[in-house]
């Protein structure tokens, strides 16, 4: 057992602090008060993502071949830490380079790749996933959305929703049915799908966590070539299951609520309230909570890291990095008081991202029961 | 970085496995327990194989990744102070047992009863004061470990270890502590699981049941995480406030791993036969050290924002 950063990723952590003091501007605290999804923030990302590529730090983690250096998930790490505790400059591109682009090395034809990744690596194109439909949420493969063959062309009909990004994403990764007799896993496809194509429509669907961040993308004839399609036919189900196979211990949650917890520190100190035993105690127990999230995380990152295959601390990981931000979220409210109300204030945002952390990318409940059959192995009846 | 055992860790405890295997257990625990008696004989066993000096001999994450190991097997031997508080005091090979206190405790102190050594936690230097067989009478408890009630007299004497030795002993006493935590929250938890596998009501497993699987898969994630933060603060030179940290969230996950496997064990969790109780009912005697949940997280937010709120830390200070 070894718990040291090496001296190269300790370094690279430093180099990206001084590169975020250096690249964020004055009012970037205004920037990413609605989160990566905000207008403002989506178009500094093209700016800050261009940035990070020009030093061969945005997709320093893939293969040489597609212009990344190799970096191991360690170094991958500590980019997603630093970035996502300042609040995500690099917007919704976290998800091309995480895991759209690789999925692409994996499953994507000569020319899906020529096309899409040189685009992504340059950090000036964004895309969203979509996935969740209105019968299809935590049941995700009881999605409806169709993709019928019509000559050459797929003919895509049906929506999706609490889809973010998407008002501003050049691309949408699109999961559909494109066996209409099919039921469940089988008969979904991916498509690889520019969101200027006719028949698109998107509706921002208002909501109490900020801004354009939900939307609903309404699909009506929407005519693509068969060539959009990523991987096989009917077998999406798997593509988008290796894709995401390590993706879903999510964002860094913990590393910014630490770094919001910090914060709350500072300001507990400045009104005298480290006296009171109460606060003490709350902000030791979310210190505490913040730390345990980030270690099952590193556990994780060390499966990946050996390339062994996933297994359920992933979900071990995600809900406690869940419940790192929820606390966290809540305990900004309570330390800052009624400040905390005005819209866009520091508590008011840091709370309005924490609060979707349970539901976002895979409910509490749904990762509880993988633990219980995969960790566990408790019985299903 | 790298979660997993090194080849002389996984030799380390095999060995101790294989040691366990003949002296610890469920049953050797209930037998001692009768008696409110010391495991001298896994003790012996312990000091012979060299493991009293595993902390200088390999490190403080190889003497943690044993305590787990014996708190797991429910080895009835005062671990933590040997392994890991006694070293880091400078003491070799101190008459054992080793029994910790910190001054102005009352109450019954963990093996205090069959100890040689108790280690006092003043504030800036620890004392070590040595017993005579007997100096400590025995007292009764409920809480899975012999205890012993320490004089006035006796926690007053005993010589003054160099300045700095307080903050090395607490550092050393608390790692124990999470590390003994989480052997017992494994304990409980396999047990638990086990048990509800097998038991059946309404015509299927208890464990079956979504309303119990979470409950577990909870318990799960708070024993993890546990045992991932106090390795971590044991390796290299883990700080005070990584340990803090660990057992901060430790000693409070065994407030809820003990409610937990207890409702969902139902009556029989109770029970001298079922045995639960080897390490539930432990789980809460360890949060009666250093100040318990409360003392922890002061320390966690003394240590990294320095908020110098340490006044009133005592036991009685929550």
């Amino acid at each position: 057992m070894e718990f040291d950063w090496t001296e190269d990723d300790a370094r690279h952590r430093e180099q990206l602090r001084d590169f975020l003091a250096e690249e964020l501007p004055a009012d970037w605290e205004t920037i990413s008060q609605h989160g990566p999804g905000g207008d403002a923030q989506a178009a500094f990302s093209r700016h800050f993502c261009g940035r990070m590529a020009e030093r061969g730090w945005l997709t320093q983690h893939w293969p040489e071949e597609y212009g990344g250096q190799d970096a191991s998930p360690w170094r991958h790490a500590v980019v997603g830490e630093e970035m996502w505790a300042i609040g995500e400059p690099r917007g919704a591109q976290y998800m091309n380079v995480n895991w759209i682009g690789p999925a692409i090395m994996t499953y994507g034809t000569e020319a899906q790749k020529a096309e899409h990744l040189p685009r992504i690596s340059s950090g000036d194109v964004l895309w969203c996933q979509g996935f969740s439909e209105p019968e299809a949420g935590s049941d995700l493969a009881a999605l409806r959305t169709q993709a019928l063959r019509v000559e050459d062309d797929y003919v895509i009909n049906g929506s999706k929703i609490w889809t973010s990004y998407c008002n501003h994403a050049d691309f949408i990764i699109l999961l559909v049915r494109t066996d209409p007799n099919s039921r469940r896993h089988r008969g979904i496809s991916v498509l690889l799908v520019p969101m200027d194509t006719p028949g698109i429509e998107v509706r921002e669907i208002p909501s109490v966590v900020g801004e354009r961040y939900f939307h609903e993308v309404f699909f009506t004839d929407v005519r693509v070539p068969m060539s959009t399609r990523l991987g096989p036919e009917n077998e999406g189900w798997e593509v988008v299951g290796h894709a995401l196979q390590f993706e879903r211990v999510g964002a860094a949650r913990y590393a910014r609520a630490a770094v919001t917890l910090d914060r709350l520190a500072e300001i507990a100190q400045e009104r005298g309230l480290l006296d009171d035993p109460i606060v003490v105690d709350r902000l030791g127990e979310a210190r505490a909570l913040c730390e345990a999230a980030r270690v099952l995380t590193y556990k994780v990152i060390d499966l990946r890291a050996k390339g062994s295959p996933p297994t359920a601390d992933t979900q071990l990981a995600r809900v406690l990095g869940t419940r790192a931000d929820n606390a966290i979220g809540v305990l900004a409210l309570e330390i800052v008081g009624p400040e905390a109300l005005e819209y866009g204030s520091f508590a008011d945002s840091n709370f309005r991202l924490a609060m979707t952390a349970g539901v976002a990318v895979g409910a509490t409940e749904v990762q509880l029961n993988l633990i219980a059959s995969r960790f566990l192995g408790l019985p299903r009846e | 970085m790298d979660f997993d055992l090194n080849q002389e860790q996984s030799a380390v405890l095999e060995a101790v496995e294989t040691l366990l295997d003949k002296h610890a257990g469920a049953a050797r625990a209930v037998e001692l327990a009768a008696e409110s008696d010391y495991d001298a004989g896994l003790d012996d066993a312990l000091e012979q194989a060299g493991y009293g000096d595993i902390a200088s001999a390999m490190g403080r994450l190889e003497a943690v990744l044993i305590i787990e190991a014996v708190a797991k097997r429910g080895g009835v031997v005062s671990a933590g102070a040997r392994l890991l508080a006694a070293p880091a005091l400078s003491l070799d090979a101190p008459p054992g047992p080793v029994a910790l206190m910190r001054t102005g405790h009352s109450g019954p102190v963990r093996y205090a009863a069959h100890a040689r050594t108790l280690l006092m936690l003043d504030d800036e230097c620890a004392r070590c004061i040595e017993l005579e067989p007997g100096a400590c009478p025995a007292v009764p408890s409920n809480f899975g470990y012999p205890m012993g009630r320490v004089s006035d007299e006796i926690a007053a004497g005993g010589r003054a270890l160099a300045p700095g030795s307080g903050p090395r002993l607490q550092d050393a006493w608390r790692l124990g502590l999470a590390a003994e935590t989480v052997g017992c929250m494994e304990g409980a938890l396999e047990q638990t699981a086990g048990y509800l596998k097998e038991r059946k009501q309404f015509g299927r497993a208890i464990a079956s049941f979504q309303a119990v699987q979470h409950r577990l898969a909870e318990c799960a994630i708070q024993l993890e995480a546990s045992r991932w933060l106090t390795r971590e603060a044991a390796h290299g030179a883990g700080s005070s406030e990584a340990i803090a940290t660990a057992a901060a969230f430790a000693l409070d996950a065994a407030g809820h791993v003990f409610a937990e496997t207890h409702q969902l064990s139902g009556a029989i969790g109770f029970t001298r036969e079922h045995d639960l109780h080897v390490w539930s009912m432990r789980l809460h005697a360890l949060r009666q050290e250093l100040g318990g949940v409360a003392g922890h997280r002061r320390a966690v937010v003394d240590q990294r924002w320095g908020a110098g709120s340490s006044q009133g830390s005592g036991e009685g200070g929550r």
